[in-house]
């Protein structure tokens, strides 16, 4: 029995394999990722499996696809995002039509949610028993998309809200959740505002809403505007919402040919990508374009405690890298190499 | 799949057609003639290998099989029966050009064939010509090219098969054709088709291939008219595939995709004074539905026509000199959701000679040059020589210039197409070597190919992905071939064959292997004869694959061995009875990471020679 589970252990190895840095067998210690960063890897197009990359928080330990590492099998296909609730990460695997549950200090299984979804893109939790998770549907259908309510003692879904189509990040505030439409394959210019289980409001902001922030009292809403090949190209536009009455109160636009996305925000600065540079802007005091400050096509952005974490894709068919930036001095102080398709950054602090 | 019952019936009809016949009628192949000509008389310093059709039915469940196991182009398969593309000699998928007597039928949206698209069963001879064909054939022979052609003849001939397989996996299968000729005609019927639940174990993960399901019809008429000093000749096929895509380790199958094809092709061959001359005009016509659900009606489709009209006239000096002129125009119109409608026209002109200069010494020289297009129009060219230095060794060299042009979803895709992309172009040089000692022959072929402005999607600014010319590549390699028959008293025979091939293809800018192209691929059959009686041992060795453009994944090498026996009964009708038992030692092995092949499995085949 013991020499079976080896063998399936090394099968599951050898598929995934990796020429150079192939993970070592055997469960890591408890806590082995306390403190440090997480990159969600989406894969490869096609069958592939994406993974996880831990980056120890004083950047002596990088290890790759920890999830493999602890759990001996794969995450699967198009890792999309993760995001934590509690003792837990939820990892979304949209193509596999999964949410891979693991202690977010372990890495190790804790149970999944397979059920309820359909193409799940983003998930939220709001307490110890509520998380919600943002699904496209079939991606053809624009009028089947929703959100599921889950259960997060039974990690069963308990209610699906229908919503508008492309359904994508979300954030919290008070007992409220926004959710960004991005409009999936097309383009889609709302906020939903979710209280428990209905859609409270929506709010019109600009074309393909793609990123979003809390600061203080505000929503900040990056909109990447429609792109050309639309044959109605809008312009990018940063959106504030007064999130005390739901009202939008001032829209900041970019050029027509601009169209940014990656919004992020530490302290009072907000950060932002645009054609292969990183923007620097006071949220106290919006104007677009800001502060070229970094050069770089970046896939995901995060601003963390002053310093700027970006991952590079390369060619998309290849292991990409996480960059790290002092936002004091806007100089690139490490880089990472990550899996394939950095897609999400992640701080277990 | 409702269309199943009425192909079954179909057959059901032309197997009743021929009752009264011939034993041994198909035996004594008289003379014939290929639709395609050149492909002959212009290859001669080329690798030019025709599969016999003892080998063609020995791997008859697609193309894809037919060509893995008997040759040295390596197919990415996504999955039993799924979308198979092929990469010969490290070139890529849009690379392989298939010529369908004498017509490349790659497709306009893609550049490419799917191999598990087309029945081996539909042609009377399948041919690999290894290296650039671009001047003769045209897009995308850069590589090598499959053909795919017809032949006739006015000789006695009424020949009649049916045959018919079962097999693993709710596998069903069967092929009539009949061929007859009467005074000045030629006719050849031809149906089809192949059904298959697909739900292969995935070995030792206890599962089972998901959503595979496969169908594929296909019906062809092939006919020829002696004239007063020519031939008049109608080539044609239906095909119709019904595909589920299976799922994968780790995705769950949902998408499905359905294609039609139909290929037609009228040519008047007179012969007037030295001139030979053949008018031909051929209709095309390509559709796809991909089916993001496959239990929905939603779908993206696209279709396309092509029309081609052209002219050539031949003259054969003193049996020493060959010379060949055409005009070709084709004119491709196609509409599709994510491409919108478009159009292009093509003039091309085309010179082909050969020279003879002594029974031991030929040389080729080829030119062609295309108007109209709205790219720079490429002037293509190649020589060859092909030298017996004794009747035991024969020297073959050739170089080319070839290009493969933008396929309507690089330059019109939505959205990221890109009007302004160039051809792909390539040079190359082989050198051959063919040895033969009685009953031993080898061929070793070397080759370089070096390739610029190669076409690759890349996220542009905004997160839209745009094909550009921008890689550049270099593939070298080498291939052998080995043939071997001895016979062991009077009536067992003993055969061997095999390939071999090493590929290094190389992204000149990254330094690393090209994705999906393994430095080693082998294949090997045994045969065993002893009077009707068959028995074959096959295998396969494919080295492994990097998956990555880093080369920093990989799928595994493989070992893979098929056995086969074949016996036929002297009756009238004469029977034969087969069983093919694949992958023998029931090995788990992956053509495209984390898409599993099937576990072992069991066909057996019926046939009836008329």
């Amino acid at each position: 029995m013991k020499k079976l589970l080896f063998l399936t252990f090394a099968t599951v190895l050898f598929i995934s394999c990796s020429n150079d840095d192939d993970p070592q067998p055997g469960p890591n210690p408890p806590e082995a990722y306390e403190k440090g960063i997480f990159v969600t890897n989406e894969g490869p197009f096609g069958a592939g499996t994406g993974n996880v990359t831990f980056i120890s928080e004083d950047f002596t330990d990088v290890q790759q696809h920890i999830f493999l590492t602890v759990n001996g099998k794969d995450l699967g296909n198009i890792v999309q995002s993760m995001n934590f609730q509690d003792e837990n990460a939820y990892i979304v695997v949209n193509n596999s039509q999964k949410i891979e549950i693991v202690n977010r200090y372990s890495f190790e299984s804790v149970d999944s949610i397979k059920t309820g979804i359909n193409n799940p893109r983003y998930f939220l939790g709001t307490d110890n028993n509520k998380g919600y998770v943002t699904n496209w549907g079939d991606p053809n259908d624009n009028t089947d998309d929703f959100v599921s309510v889950v259960d997060l003692r039974s990690n069963a879904v308990s209610a699906t809200i229908p919503v508008s189509f492309g359904p994508e990040k979300m954030v919290s505030n008070g007992n409220k959740i926004y959710v960004a439409h991005q409009g999936g394959f097309g383009q889609n210019n709302l906020i939903s505002v979710i209280s428990g289980n209905t859609v409270e409001s929506t709010i019109n902001v600009g074309d393909v809403p793609n990123s979003m922030v809390v600061s203080g009292n505000s929503l900040f809403v990056l909109c990447g505007g429609n792109p050309s090949y639309t044959g109605n190209e809008t312009a990018g536009s940063l959106v504030k919402i007064d999130l005390s009455n739901g009202q939008v109160s001032n829209t900041y636009n970019l050029a027509i040919t601009q169209h940014p996305t990656g919004l992020t925000i530490d302290g009072a600065n907000l950060y932002y990508n645009l054609d292969g540079k990183v923007y620097k802007v006071n949220s106290a005091s919006v104007s677009l374009p800001g502060a070229e400050i970094i050069n770089g096509f970046f896939y995901a952005l995060e601003a963390h405690n002053g310093k700027l974490y970006a991952t590079d894709a390369g060619d998309f068919a290849s292991n990409g890298s996480l960059k790290i930036f002092d936002l004091s001095t806007n100089q690139q102080i490490q880089e990472f190499q990550t899996g394939i398709i950095p897609g999400g950054i992640y701080f277990n602090d | 799949m409702k269309q199943n019952g009425f192909h079954i019936i179909f057959i059901f009809f032309l197997c009743t057609t021929s009752v009264f016949a011939q034993l041994d009628s198909i035996q004594q192949l008289p003379e014939v003639m290929l639709t395609d000509s050149k492909l002959v008389h212009f290859s001669k310093g080329f690798k030019l290998e025709k599969l016999s059709d003892s080998i063609i039915e020995r791997n008859a469940s697609s193309l894809t099989e037919t060509l893995r196991y008997n040759s040295s182009i390596y197919f990415k398969e996504n999955g039993f029966g799924m979308v198979s593309s092929p990469s010969f000699r490290g070139t890529n998928a849009a690379q392989t050009a298939v010529i369908w007597n004498g017509i490349n039928i790659n497709s306009i949206f893609t550049g490419q064939t799917d191999f598990n698209t087309i029945s081996p069963f539909n042609y009377n001879e399948i041919s690999i010509r290894s290296g650039g064909g671009g001047v003769q054939y045209g897009s995308g022979a850069v590589g090598g090219s499959i053909h795919l052609n017809n032949s006739y003849s006015f000789k006695k001939i009424d020949s009649t098969q049916v045959s018919l397989n079962y097999g693993s996996f709710s596998t069903v299968g069967g092929n009539a054709s009949t061929t007859q000729t009467w005074g000045d005609h030629y006719l050849s019927l031809g149906v089809n088709f192949v059904s298959s639940e697909n739900d292969y174990d995935f070995v030792g993960k206890n599962r089972k291939n998901n959503h595979g399901q496969f169908l594929r019809f296909a019906a062809t008429v092939n006919e020829a008219r002696r004239l007063k000093r020519g031939v008049a000749t109608w080539n044609s096929e239906y095909t119709y595939n019904d595909r589920n895509f299976s799922g994968s380790l780790n995705t769950i199958g949902k998408d499905g995709y359905k294609d039609v094809a139909t290929r037609n092709l009228w040519q008047l061959q007179q012969k007037i004074g030295v001139f030979d001359t053949k008018a031909s005009v051929a209709h095309l016509f390509e559709q796809y539905r991909y089916f993001p659900d496959s239990e929905k009606p939603l779908f993206d489709q696209g279709r396309a026509n092509t029309f081609i009209g052209a002219l050539q006239t031949e003259i054969f000096l003193r049996k020493k000199l060959r010379i060949n002129g055409k005009m070709e125009y084709s004119y491709i119109t196609a509409k599709g959701d994510n491409v919108g409608k478009n159009s292009r026209k093509t003039l091309a002109a085309v010179v082909l000679l050969n020279h003879k200069i002594s029974a031991a010494f030929s040389y080729g020289i080829n030119f062609r040059k295309e108007f109209l297009n709205d790219f720079d129009n490429p002037f293509l060219f190649s020589a060859d020589v092909k030298w017996s230095v004794s009747k035991n060794y024969e020297l073959r060299l050739n170089g080319s210039k070839n290009y493969r042009v933008p396929t309507f979803n690089d330059l019109y895709w939505y959205a990221g197409g890109n009007i302004a992309l160039q051809p792909e172009t390539s040079y190359q040089l082989e050198l051959g070597q063919e040895f033969s000692f009685g009953k031993l022959k080898a061929d070793i072929a070397t080759y370089y190919i070096s390739s610029e402005d190669l076409i690759k999607w890349i996220p542009g600014s905004g997160g839209i992905w745009e094909p550009v010319n921008i890689n550049k590549t270099r593939n070298y390699g080498a291939e052998v071939v080995v043939g071997y028959s001895v016979k062991i008293f009077s009536q067992h025979t003993l055969g061997f064959t095999a390939n071999y091939s090493y590929t290094k293809a190389e992204d000149l800018e990254k330094e690393k292997q090209l994705i999906y192209v393994p430095f080693h691929k082998a294949t090997g059959t045994f045969q065993y004869d002893f009077k009707t009686l068959m028995v074959y041992l096959q295998g396969l060795y494919n080295g492994g694959i990097y998956t990555t453009t880093d080369n920093s994944n990989a799928v595994k090498a493989y070992k893979i061995f098929n056995l086969g026996s074949e016996f036929t009964f002297r009756s009238n009708p004469q029977i034969t009875l087969g069983a093919r038992l694949k992958n023998v030692f029931d090995v788990y092995y992956e053509n495209v990471a984390y898409r599993p092949m099937p576990s072992r499995n069991l066909q057996l085949f019926l046939k009836f020679n008329i």
